[in-house]
């Protein structure tokens, strides 16, 4: 009855049944559950930043294992935002008990007294803290950005510098073996670099430099007063020195010049090399060695196993065994990079790495070096610019935005949470400094965590240090089915697929993936004891996870866990580092893509944004059944957009929107700007989107696309995760399979 | 007759023998003290010597090889020519079928003994310099070096193959040949290369050195393979080696107070073989390395890098208390051997106040032939002159340099071959001629001399075979000379020497022998000796005891005398000069160590070891010139020349030096030769000083220049080497000239002593 139906809806107690329920994907997509506070008012820290799997703590251990949910936390810490507050003060607001940040949920205590709300001790507030520097008045300390803003940055101090801010600094460590030269990625990074140089975050003091490798190492002379750029190549890479004490690492402004003479010139100078080595392991150990003095960024590009000097690696993957259920071999084959990596993080290095190979590399032991130092992954599988042009755009958006996003040298991540609560794990990309410090040499706007409880992060920027202040504030319940039906599904999923990952790599794939069933099992059965009169031959649900099972199913078919498809091992590791270290809304766009119908669009329900009409299709779920014979569609996969022309679609459509006469003209393959900017209304309208849609991602994802005959739709076709596919359930069959097994 | 007969033989052939009468048995030959040995100049200037573009014709007989000489006698009418050494008849090949009596080969004719031959079939070969720069020096050095190096780049052939290798702390190869970017190949200083190792990193190497027997050279590379990125034409490089040089920086790495730069010689040079060795083996090449200081860190070190140690000194060295110089000595040693094998030189300029560890080095340009030079500073004319000379040319243009060159010495089968004294080493070439004692370099017959010039001579000792009682065929014993060697335009030539001389009679012939004595030439002969004994043994002692022994018997042997009777003995002509000689060498510091540093000691010993009769006589007895109102007189070698109203020039080829006496000295001072009415004084001023420059015009390495006079700081160098005819110890009972502060005995007590010890039967 719609009565009942208000009422279970008003106390979060609504339910439905996922085996009648065909259509749960919301169309507008899943809007993150809101901790509902007793203050109202009080200002959260936003779902995009910071979200947690449940949003009512339970209240004891006890309730919170009945309730058979992770618990836990998933931030993005230094995500661009739009507004952010920075406060500058001479002293920033902390509890002295327990050295929490004076945030929005602490009490005040009359105009000169705060409590804090970790500890409850009360504090004494400075009179700097009386003063209102929005209205340059004094009075209520309420009035503060401390208190009224949960995500806000503070330009450190003194008092928080030990030294002072080093400058930014960026090694880039590159591949010029034959295979690499090869696959023209020398060229892209040469030039996208050059083209960047003036927006490269940091001050008239950041400093630059460059070492190669192949068969030995090359480093690059760029004294400021020298007539040209030097290389300087290194053959001994058994016993790695760094060749030169100065003029390596260089100031970006003073040898401009040399600079630019070596990115234009680079990739010819290495046109002609016979070399296919890889002293990668030797090239890192130099890289360290030159910036362990002042700390700072590593970038590795690498395109082949390396094969000389320490760190050398041997193939481990057979390649008949890719579709097999037991994979073998996804931990590290020498502890080499780990150690280098944690070397790194000691000195304030991260390094950052790039793989763009087309045969093994290891993954499993190369990504060690990104892991502790607090860098981040790239791949790039199957990279050439010749051999494989839709590789190119992607790349080439991807170094674009990592040369350009902002940057943040030697980060701690502090999380400090209401005493009674303990942080069990981390997940992302760092070094465990101790129980609640995480130390992180360097931070980007992409990189998201995974971990328990309430949060603080000091960083400091370019040139001032600084620290940005997250609060995330959550009602506590005692009672279980509160605690099931507060949960926040993609949270879940987010930390799931972590634990999923660190469960794959101690103990096994299959444990790994009949832990991640069993978990969405026991979540369902949970609900299920919670309810006072299950119905019989239902598979019932509430609201707020009633995408569990399909996501489940996403993650269950993800490169990194599926199992039975043949799956390159280098792909599969890459894809579990992601897993641990994207932030929850683009890790949702990778497991569960957006699937939108384009044929159809209009300005019904429309946003509109600076002028701009921006058509809202419907998300459809991710099946065959969906797509209609004359439809276009466009899937938004986060790094890619995907948009797939059926054959019967309209030709008037056709024409508006690509330009062409019909279905048959469209040209394939279509990776270089496909999508042409047309008068028509249609062609607006898709522009718009896509437009809107490019802006939620770190940097704009190349558009393919995709005719329905070209064997190319397989990129399209297999993240149809509803559907059946080789050795894994459709969704239905997977809805069946939790029926029976939800007690 | 003697006289001119030496003169003849050394201005015509080359060549100086101890003993111009050669003693017919073994035993008298050792009576006579002084070995037969020659000092033999391979490529002495010979403007008269016909162009001849074909190869010797070599004796048939297998283990003579001896070359068609003048010396030889032919049979025109069956075209036959039988060998001076082995006596083997030999037919003419089909090429000489014209040859008759009147239309003999230029080989034949008599004024032809000494002969060069042009081997066409051989590919020309630029010369090879390699560049091996120290930059642990300061600013003003580097730039003196940096501007000398460019000037030199001036001097060489255009198509001469130059490389650099520059080196501090780490050694780095520059690429010369044009690339998009510039490029070095950085070595970690600390540690050896091996020829496999630097061939790998700088991806050289002929694939055939693969196969090579260890120690055995590689064929001559074909001009295909020539071409490397590091060894590039001048005339194409040029411009790109002025701006590498002129970016060239010292050492960046940090010193910290107290202690040396780590300077990477002894890799560097490794380095620099090893890339030679892998492009071009046995093929002209010149490694000229420029030292600013000592080796102090990796293999060939000589000093670590603790200011408080300071490098070994001789009591340091005596006292067998260097931590660093045996494995110097070894590693340096053994890289001269590989430089050598491979007919490559190694130049060593060492320019810096302190020791650059020649002591260790020596090895490097003894056994190449390389250049060694000592000066104190890259910024010094002496430096500066001596490095412009390297690179003189001849009147044909041609640069005045030699490489790869092989000495081989043939000899009468009563003649063995005992070994060689100079800039070489063996070729390991045995025969039946091989000597059964050793002096010098021996069992071989022949030597390698990657480097040489027209004044490099090398000594070579003999020893006569033949038994007491058997006779000796012919009246005449033979020698002859082949030079095989990369001329500086990269034409292989064969200079062939060919000389003879008497045997003397086994009764009558002591007075024949006394009579062709060259006292000069065994002067040097046996300075070398004593030198080369002092190497080997160590003991500076011992050797003078041995130079003391050798003159006491040679007296006895050759001398008139009452046994018994000091006053009784007379010398013979040919032996006036020999004690004297003898009692500079003692007093030289060929022999005397502690007065100089190893370094130096090296430095002096190295150009005894390979200079003229002349200049080696200059080293041993310098030579003292009065410039006086009377006139210019040559004078003793004694504190009796030096006068007041002298001006004295002292050569003593190291050192050149105007000495101004008393009077000549305070009219100076007084200014009268600015005086118009003075006009003499001024060209009496002048002319010593004229002279001088005559020497520094023509000398390698140039000498230190001083002028100086009575009383004056520099003057104990005239001091030092002036017979101390009266010290302070009888300057009482002198005849005016200026006593000398020291205990050495004077000649004239010296010559009283060697009297008594001749006349002494028992001695
Ligand atoms: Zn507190
Ligand atoms: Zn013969």
């Amino acid at each position: 009855s719609v009565t009942r139906e208000g009422w279970n809806k008003g106390w979060g107690t609504q339910q439905l049944d996922l085996l009648q329920q065909r259509q749960i994907l919301p169309p507008e997509g899943v809007v993150p559950p809101k901790p509902v506070l007793v203050q109202e008012y009080l200002p959260n820290c936003s779902p995009d930043i910071f979200r947690c799997t449940l949003t009512k703590v339970p209240e004891t251990k006890s309730v919170l294992q009945k309730s058979r949910l992770p618990f836990g936390i998933l931030i993005h810490p230094f995500k661009d935002l739009e507004h952010l507050p920075v406060v500058s003060c001479n002293t920033i607001v902390r509890c002295r008990s327990c050295r929490t940040y004076i945030n929005p949920f602490v009490v005040f205590k009359g105009e000169r007294r705060w409590e804090c709300n970790l500890c409850f001790r009360v504090n004494d507030l400075p009179e700097e803290f009386q003063y209102d520097p929005v209205s340059r008045t004094y009075g209520d300390p309420s009035r503060r950005p401390e208190v009224k803003e949960a995500t806000i940055e503070f330009i450190a101090p003194q008092e928080y510098m030990l030294r002072p801010p080093q400058p930014a600094t960026y090694l880039w460590v590159l591949d010029v073996s034959r295979q690499a030269v090869d696959t023209g990625y020398l060229k892209i990074v040469c030039d996208t670099l050059l083209a960047q140089l003036d927006k490269i975050p940091g001050d008239r003091r950041t400093m630059i430099g460059f070492i190669t490798f192949s068969n030995n190492v090359q480093f690059y002379l760029m004294g400021e007063d020298q007539k040209s750029v030097q290389i300087l190549e290194v053959g001994e890479v058994s016993d790695m020195f760094v060749p030169n004490p100065e003029d390596l690492l260089v100031n970006l402004e003073q040898s401009r010049t040399l600079i630019e003479e070596l990115l234009s010139k680079l990739p010819e100078s290495q046109g002609g090399t016979v070399q296919t080595q890889s002293a990668l392991g030797p090239a890192l150990q130099a890289a360290y060695k030159l910036m362990s003095p002042i700390g700072g960024r590593i970038t590795v590009m690498t395109t082949t196993l390396p094969s000389v000097g320490p760190g050398a690696l041997q193939s481990r993957e057979d390649p008949n065994q890719r579709a097999g259920s037991d994979v073998q071999n996804m931990g590290p084959a020498t502890d080499f990079y780990k150690k280098l990596s944690l070397d790194c993080s000691g000195q304030q290095i991260a390094v950052d790495l790039f793989a763009l190979n087309s045969q093994y590399v290891d993954m499993a032991t190369l990504t060690g070096i990104s892991k502790f130092s607090g860098g981040c992954i790239h791949h790039f599988p199957g990279f050439h610019v010749a051999r494989n042009p839709p590789s190119v755009g992607p790349f080439t958006a991807c170094l674009t935005r990592y040369v350009t996003r902002k940057i943040g040298f030697e980060a701690v991540m502090r999380i400090r949470a209401t005493r009674g609560l303990a942080i069990t794990n981390f997940h992302g990309n760092f070094f465990v400094r101790s129980t609640d410090l995480l130390s992180l040499p360097n931070i980007n706007p992409d990189a998201g965590f995974g971990m328990q409880v309430n949060i603080e992060e000091p960083l400091h920027n370019i040139r001032e240090r600084r620290i940005r202040v997250h609060t995330l504030c959550l009602p506590v319940t005692p009672n279980i089915h509160e605690v099931v039906t507060s949960g926040d599904q993609q949270a879940v999923i987010g930390l799931l697929a972590k634990m999923a990952v660190d469960r794959s790599l101690t103990s096994s794939l299959s444990d790994a993936r009949d832990a991640l069933v069993n978990a969405c099992v026991d979540a369902l059965t949970a609900f299920k004891m919670g309810l006072s009169s299950p119905a019989h031959g239902a598979l019932e649900v509430c609201p707020n996870l009633s995408l569990l099972p399909l996501f489940t199913l996403a993650l269950f078919k993800s490169i990194a866990l599926r199992s039975g498809t043949s799956t390159k091992l280098d792909d599969r590791l890459y894809e579990m580092c992601e897993l641990k270290s994207l932030p929850l809304r683009h890790l949702m766009t990778k497991l569960y893509p957006d699937l939108y119908a384009i044929h159809t669009l209009s300005d019904k329900g429309a946003l509109n944004i600076d002028d701009q009409v921006i058509p809202q299709p419907g998300r459809l779920h991710l099946t065959a059944e969906r797509l209609d014979r004359t439809g276009a569609y466009l899937m938004d996969a986060g790094s890619s957009i995907y948009i797939y022309v059926r054959s019967m679609v309209s030709s008037e459509w056709v024409e508006a929107t690509l330009g062409v006469p019909s279905y048959a003209a469209i040209p394939q393959p279509l990776y270089d700007d496909a999508l042409p900017v047309l008068d028509t209304s249609q062609s607006h309208l898709l522009h718009n989107f896509i437009s809107h849609l490019q802006r939620g991602k770190p940097y704009p994802a190349p558009v393919l696309i995709l005719k329905e005959d070209n064997p190319a739709r397989m990129l399209f076709i297999q993240r149809l995760v509803d559907d059946r596919s080789e050795g894994c359930h459709s969704y239905v069959e997977f809805l069946q399979y939790l029926k029976k097994n939800v007690k | 007759m003697w006289k001119d007969f030496i003169e003849s033989q050394e201005t015509k052939e080359g060549v100086r023998f101890s003993w111009n009468v050669w003693p017919s048995s073994r035993i008298e030959a050792t009576r006579m003290v002084v070995p037969v040995a020659a000092a033999f100049t391979p490529l002495k200037k010979r403007d008269d010597l016909p162009p001849i573009c074909y190869e010797p014709l070599k004796c048939t007989q297998s283990q003579c090889g001896a070359i068609l000489n003048p010396l030889c006698q032919v049979d025109y009418r069956s075209k036959m020519w039988v060998c001076c050494f082995c006596f083997q008849r030999n037919p003419f090949p089909s090429s000489y079928a014209s040859i008759s009596e009147q239309s003999q080969p230029a080989e034949l004719f008599p004024q032809y003994s000494t002969i060069e031959y042009t081997i066409m079939r051989q590919q020309n070969m630029p010369p090879v310099f390699l560049f091996v720069v120290d930059t642990c020096v300061d600013e003003e050095e580097l730039s003196a070096l940096k501007e000398s190096i460019t000037m030199s780049l001036t001097l060489m052939p255009a198509n001469a193959l130059v490389g650099l290798i520059t080196f501090g702390r780490h050694v780095h190869v520059h690429v010369l040949a044009n690339e998009v970017l510039r490029k070095q190949y950085v070595f970690p200083g600390h540690k050896d290369q091996t020829a496999k190792s630097v061939q790998e990193y700088l991806g050289v190497g002929l694939k055939a050195t693969q196969t090579q027997m260890p120690g055995q050279a590689a064929p001559a590379p074909q001009p295909g393979q020539m071409n490397n990125r590091f060894l590039q034409p001048v005339q194409e490089c040029e411009i790109m080696l002025v701006d590498i040089l002129t970016d060239l920086r010292r050492d960046p790495w940090p010193v910290s107070s107290g202690k040396r730069p780590l300077r990477a010689t002894g890799s560097a040079l490794s380095i620099a073989v090893g890339l030679l060795e892998a492009c071009y083996p046995n093929t002209g090449a010149r490694i000229m390395t420029f030292l600013g200081g000592a080796c102090s860190v990796g293999p060939g070190m000589v000093v670590d890098d603790d200011l408080r140690r300071p490098i070994r000194s001789h009591h340091d060295i005596e006292k067998d208390n260097c931590k660093y110089m045996k494995k110097a000595i070894k590693f340096y040693e053994a890289l001269a051997k590989r430089s050598s094998d491979n007919g490559h030189i190694i130049d060593l300029y060492a320019c810096a106040l302190d020791q650059v560890g020649l002591h260790e080095m020596k090895y490097c340009s003894t056994y190449t032939g390389g250049h060694m030079v000592l000066g104190d500073s890259f910024q010094s004319s002496l430096f500066r002159t001596t490095f412009q000379r390297v690179f003189a040319r001849d009147e044909k243009g041609n640069l005045e340099m030699a490489f790869n060159g092989t000495l081989e010495v043939k000899t009468s089968r009563e003649l063995k071959i005992a070994g060689a004294l100079g800039p070489c080493v063996s070729a390991n070439e045995k025969g039946p001629n091989v000597a059964e004692t050793e002096i010098g370099i021996g069992n071989t017959t022949k030597w390698k001399m990657c480097g040489l010039g027209p004044s490099t001579t090398v000594a070579i000792f003999f020893e006569v075979a033949n038994q007491q009682g058997s006779d000796i065929p012919g009246t005449r014993g033979h020698v002859q000379f082949i030079t095989r060697y990369q001329h500086a335009s990269g034409q292989t030539r064969v200079r062939v020497t060919t000389v003879a001389r008497n045997w003397a009679d086994a009764q009558t012939g002591q007075q024949f022998i006394s009579l062709g004595f060259d006292q000069e030439a065994a002067a040097v002969l046996m300075a070398r000796l004593a030198v080369n004994r002092s190497e080997t043994d160590q003991d500076g002692t011992d050797v003078l005891r041995w130079v003391d022994r050798m003159l006491i018997r040679l007296c006895q042997k050759f001398g008139d005398f009452t046994p018994n009777d000091p006053n009784s003995y007379r010398f013979h002509d040919t032996f006036t000069l020999y004690p004297q000689f003898m009692f500079h060498l003692r007093r030289s510091q060929f022999l005397q160590v502690f007065n100089n540093s190893p370094d130096e000691t090296s430095f002096y010993r190295c150009m005894l070891n390979r200079e003229t009769v002349t200049e080696c006589l200059t080293m041993i007895q310098p030579v003292l010139c009065s410039y006086s109102f009377q006139g210019v007189e040559p004078v003793m070698l004694d504190t009796s020349s030096i006068q007041p109203d002298r001006i004295l020039l002292l050569d003593t080829f190291f050192h050149v030096l105007i000495f101004l006496g008393e009077t000549m000295a305070a009219w100076k001072r007084e200014g009268y030769h600015e005086q118009e009415e003075y006009a003499v004084f001024k060209e009496l001023l002048q002319s010593p000083v004229d002279d001088a420059q005559d020497i520094l015009a023509t000398r390698f390495p140039i000498p230190r220049y001083v002028e100086t006079e009575q009383g004056g700081s520099q003057a104990r160098f005239l001091l030092s080497k002036v017979n101390p005819s009266q010290t302070h110890n009888n300057a009482l009972y002198g005849d005016g000239g200026a006593p000398v502060l020291t205990d050495d005995v004077s000649l004239q007590v010296f010559m009283e002593h060697l009297k008594k010890l001749a006349v002494t039967s028992n001695a």
